[in-house]
């Protein structure tokens, strides 16, 4: 029998609704079931099968954890006419490291980010608008290639090691391994906290501060009382994604030969794993960890503010933002920190830039401007191929994006019946849920039972998987356009049109979609870009048929290939430079579209 | 020409009870008036009409047939809303003929029928403008053209004149009483203004806190307001507080307000020593010249006299330390510190027990 509660809530969605929008409605809560809900069930559900007392005694003990941790902090070498200072990190085994790494990559990004919000909302000064331009290049994807570049700069004989001695200080600097992995991944991923926080700033209600100010607060007072907490979702949304995202980064650890993070562990034994028999339940476990760690930080969030409200009220100039002149110490703040701090972000995409232009990049400077890698791009057959895969599962993905993000965002604002906020979590959570969780769950769930040997066994024909992963990953862009574009149709509108006899879905075809159209497409072009450069289920999922793989598995591939990997370095930097070309396009093209700044919560 | 009947309809928004077991009957064919102040409930009564909100308790009849749960789309009424909502997308012709077109009818038709809307609101020519190229009083227009021209059950209107500025505002009503006149469907109107009420109604329904509170023509309600609230809604009035403190033959009741003893009348049946508000509409006092003293006749000084247009409004200062506000219309001049006798009749002194209302 079905519980009264649900057979209510039914009842109220179906009188709300009309029959062609609950059947669309449950299209979509299917696709959100068959891709996330169950597969991420059957992830934390299957150690259940395999754990005992040794297996939790085992992921105690190293390699998971290292106790007393090995390697050194620092490394000193006297060569005579310099002392080589490298600065590492201790290995403390996967579960610390990876905590480790998130945490403090979370502090820095966060008051990275937080500085240079407060900013660039709150100041006027030369060069402000160019400041807003460059901390947004650092969110320009680079799949991989900006990690390695950041190790070029950074790592082992590096560009700062070379520097520093052709300046000949006495002494250089290396930062490699986990040192290198935190500072990497500070440079790509504060921009994330700098844009949520920036957006929260200027909604900020100018007539709270200028009242606070009339009170007698001002300076770093009032930024401590008023201004902050008033941004604080902001910074926490921010916040929560880097944490997530450090979590599940692959390409720094790559870069700087850290071996032992949970990311690095479940591809690892994923990729070299040839039937679902073969995965041992500790990787189950660590991905488990994984999801769990982002939920609890996701529900966190979600408590302070919900995303969803978060995009909407990413709508700028409805007020005119309060704005002052910076004092003398906040110009050398601003020209001595701030600017040089976004340059430096930018290093590893201009980086890229560098490698996949020149011939050669093996000293301090590159040689030889070519486009060879270019024309070389054109004649592999694994790039052509990867190429195609991607652009055929982006065209797929998106189209259900379409569909999908429509109807909940319509549902979640416009009808009134309790349980609508679950749908609201399921489709902005996918933004905050690692996405080798999502991928580990998938493997398991389909390639077992009655979807052994099916269409969807990730191990013959992955191609469905990845299409259907990419449009419940994805779909979170597209879903907070529609609900930004819906918040502006004035809810008579559709009254006055039901009023005159048309039904729901007639309404939301012949009024609301013409009105919010644009919205729609401006969403669905950034959700498409993020569907061309997704990375953590296409590398599982593509690593397990690599003839169906898309486009950043070739570039992981690319990457990782040769001793030590970086082998065809210049080859992956090529096609990164021209995902960073359809990336710009798109971006300029949804900011044109929509008029407002629209916060980019992912990379 | 439908009925519209509803039957203790109540409606909650979490733990607030927004309408209160609402019953009415508006007859076919006239202008029936939901009246009160914001947040009684009118508007939530007009939305459970249409179809927009679902009541918990009660039923909603339409021409004898229960609509309760069906849907908007499937009520034939039609609404001319607060902020109009015009599609701004689709042209003036393309907002007239949506009803029409989700009714199914022939292009042929559909032209036909815009056009006999488009002229009976003396819109002809605006029929490819879109929206935002209109004025006020035009939009206003186009929603009610969108409204009438599918031939609707009901016509409910929400409070459609509160964006227009007053001198429109007076006109734009009487047309609407014109043009109901013309087409005899019956109206249901939400309101908040008493003026509004009166001057365009047949019947009107005042509202309290999500309760109907009285029912009646305009003259009714305004001449025989049935408790306190109503009597100090419908135009400008005192009250004041006093006992009972006996009663006529004739049936007056003779109160004493701090010492002053004043007639008056009350549909409550009331006793000795009963608390009770007296309530004395602004326009029922009439200056006296001569020196009379008779019931009903008290004395004040002028505290405050203020220029309103049609009158002189006066604040008097009795002589039981009172103060009263009374308009003044035949007088030019009025100095504060001038003393006044005025008269009140009985009959326009109402008397009630107490500030509850009263079931109808």
């Amino acid at each position: 029998m079905v519980p009264p509660s649900i057979r209510r809530i039914t009842g109220a969605l179906v009188f709300q609704l009309d029959t062609p929008l609950t059947l669309l409605l449950l299209l979509s809560l299917t696709i959100f079931s068959a891709i996330l809900v169950i597969p991420l069930a059957s992830l934390l559900a299957k150690p259940a099968t395999g754990i005992s007392m040794d297996v939790v005694r085992g992921l105690l003990e190293y390699p998971y954890v290292a106790w007393p941790p090995l390697g050194e902090w620092v490394i000193s070498v006297d060569r005579g006419d310099h002392k080589l200072v490298i600065l590492r990190f201790k290995d403390m085994g996967i579960i610390p490291n990876t905590l480790i790494i998130a945490f403090s990559v979370t502090v820095l990004a966060t008051l990275i980010g937080v500085l240079v919000a407060y900013v660039s909302a709150r100041y006027e000064f030369p060069g402000r608008a160019l400041l807003r331009i460059l901390s947004l290049v650092p969110l320009l994807y680079t799949p991989f290639v900006n990690a390695f570049v950041a190790y070029k700069i950074f790592g082992d004989n590096g560009i700062l090691y070379n520097a520093m001695i052709w300046f000949n200080l006495g002494y250089a600097l290396e930062i490699t391994y986990i040192a290198g992995v935190i500072l990497a991944q500070t440079m790509m991923f504060w921009p994330i906290v700098y844009l949520n926080t920036l957006a929260a700033l200027l909604q900020v209600d100018p007539s709270l501060e200028e009242q606070a100010e009339n009170m007698g607060a001002r300076g770093f007072r009032l930024f401590r009382s008023v201004t902050l907490p008033l941004s604080l979702p902001g910074v926490a949304a921010g916040a929560g994604l880097v944490f997530i995202f450090s979590m599940e980064d692959l390409a720094a650890p790559i870069a700087f030969k850290v071996d032992r993070v949970v990311s690095r562990e479940i591809v690892r034994a994923i990729v070299g794993s040839r039937d679902i028999e073969a995965l041992s339940v500790e990787v189950v476990i660590l991905a488990g960890l994984l999801l769990v760690s982002a939920l609890l930080w996701f529900i966190a969030v979600k408590q302070y503010v919900s995303l969803r409200q978060y995009a909407m009220i990413v709508r700028g100039g409805r007020w005119k933002p309060r704005v002052t002149r910076p004092g003398l110490p906040m110009y050398i703040v601003i020209y001595l920190a701030v600017f040089p701090l976004v340059v430096f972000s930018m290093l590893p995409q201009l980086g890229v830039l560098v490698y996949a232009f020149s011939g050669s990049w093996l000293g301090v400077l590159p040689s030889g401007f070519t486009l060879d890698h270019f024309r070389e791009l054109l004649r592999d057959p694994n790039v052509i191929s990867g190429l195609r895969n991607s652009v055929i599962y982006s065209t797929i993905a998106i189209t259900l994006i379409v569909v999908i993000s429509t109807t909940i965002a319509y549902v979640v604002s416009r009808v009134r019946v309790i349980g609508v906020g679950v749908l609201d979590l399921l489709a902005t959570s996918p933004l905050a849920i690692p996405g080798l969780s999502i991928a580990l769950g998938l493997v398991i769930l389909y390639s077992i039972g009655p979807f052994k040997g099916s269409f969807l066994d990730p191990f013959s024909n992955p191609a469905v998987l990845i299409a259907l992963a990419y449009s419940v990953r994805k779909g979170p862009f597209t879903t907070r356009a529609v609900y930004a574009g819906l918040q502006q149709v004035h809810q008579a509108l559709e009254e006055a049109g039901m009023n005159m006899g048309a039904s729901r879905s007639r309404v939301l075809f012949t009024i609301v979609l013409p009105l919010i159209g644009l919205n729609v497409m401006a969403g669905a072009i950034v959700s498409f870009v993020y569907c061309m450069t997704e990375v953590s289920t296409s590398i599982v999922l593509g690593a397990l048929n690599p003839a169906q793989a898309p486009i950043t598995y070739v570039i992981y591939e690319y990457v990782t290939a040769g001793y030590g990997g970086g082998a065809f370095i210049h080859l992956a930097a090529a096609i990164v430079t021209l995902i960073m070309v359809l990336q710009v396009i798109a971006i300029t093209i949804s900011n044109y579209i929509l008029k407002f700044r629209y916060a980019f919560l992912g990379v | 020409m439908a009925e519209v009947r509803l039957e203790g309809v109540s409606k909650y928004f979490g733990r607030f009870k927004a309408l209160d077991r609402v019953s009415f009957t508006v007859k076919p064919g006239e202008i029936f008036t939901l009246l009160g102040p914001s947040g009684c409930g009118k508007t939530t009564t007009l939305r459970v009409i249409a179809g927009f909100e679902i009541p918990e308790e009660g039923r909603v009849y339409i021409d004898g047939v229960d609509v309760t749960f069906k849907k908007p789309y499937e009520r034939n009424t039609a609404m001319v809303f607060q902020n109009y909502a015009l599609w701004p997308h689709m042209t003036v012709f393309d907002n007239i003929a949506y009803g029409l077109k989700v009714r199914g009818y022939s292009r042929e038709e559909i032209r036909k029928r815009v056009s006999w809307a488009l002229e009976l609101l003396g819109l002809k020519g605006l029929e490819n403008r879109y929206p935002l190229q209109l004025s006020g009083g035009q939009q206003q227009r186009v929603a009610l053209a969108r409204a009438i021209v599918v031939e609707p059950k009901v016509l409910l209107f929400d409070e459609p004149l509160s964006n227009l500025d007053a001198r429109l505002r007076i006109r734009v009503r009487e047309e609407i009483v014109l043009l109901q006149r013309k087409l005899r469907i019956t109206t249901i109107y939400v309101t908040h203004d008493q003026e509004e009420a009166m001057s365009i109604s047949d019947r009107i329904a005042v509202m309290d806190r999500g309760r109907i509170v009285q029912i009646g023509t305009p003259w009714e309600v305004y001449s025989n307001p049935a408790n306190v609230f109503i009597a100090t809604f419908m135009g400008r009035s005192n009250v004041l507080e006093g006992v009972v403190v006996g009663r006529e033959a004739n049936g007056l009741y003779i109160v004493d307000i701090n010492g002053l003893r004043v007639y008056g009348t009350s549909r409550e049946s009331l006793g000795e020593g009963d608390r009770v508000k007296v309530v004395i509409r602004n326009e029922d006092a009439e200056l006296l010249e001569e020196d009379r003293t008779s019931p009903n006749v008290v004395e004040g000084k002028v505290v405050r006299a203020s220029l309103i247009g049609f009158a002189i409004q006066a604040r008097l200062l009795l002589d039981n330390g009172e103060i009263i506000a009374i308009y003044l219309k035949n007088k030019t001049t009025i100095n504060e510190g001038e003393k006044l006798r005025i008269y009140i009749s009985p009959e326009d002194v109402k008397i009630y027990k107490s500030l509850e209302t009263v079931e109808v």
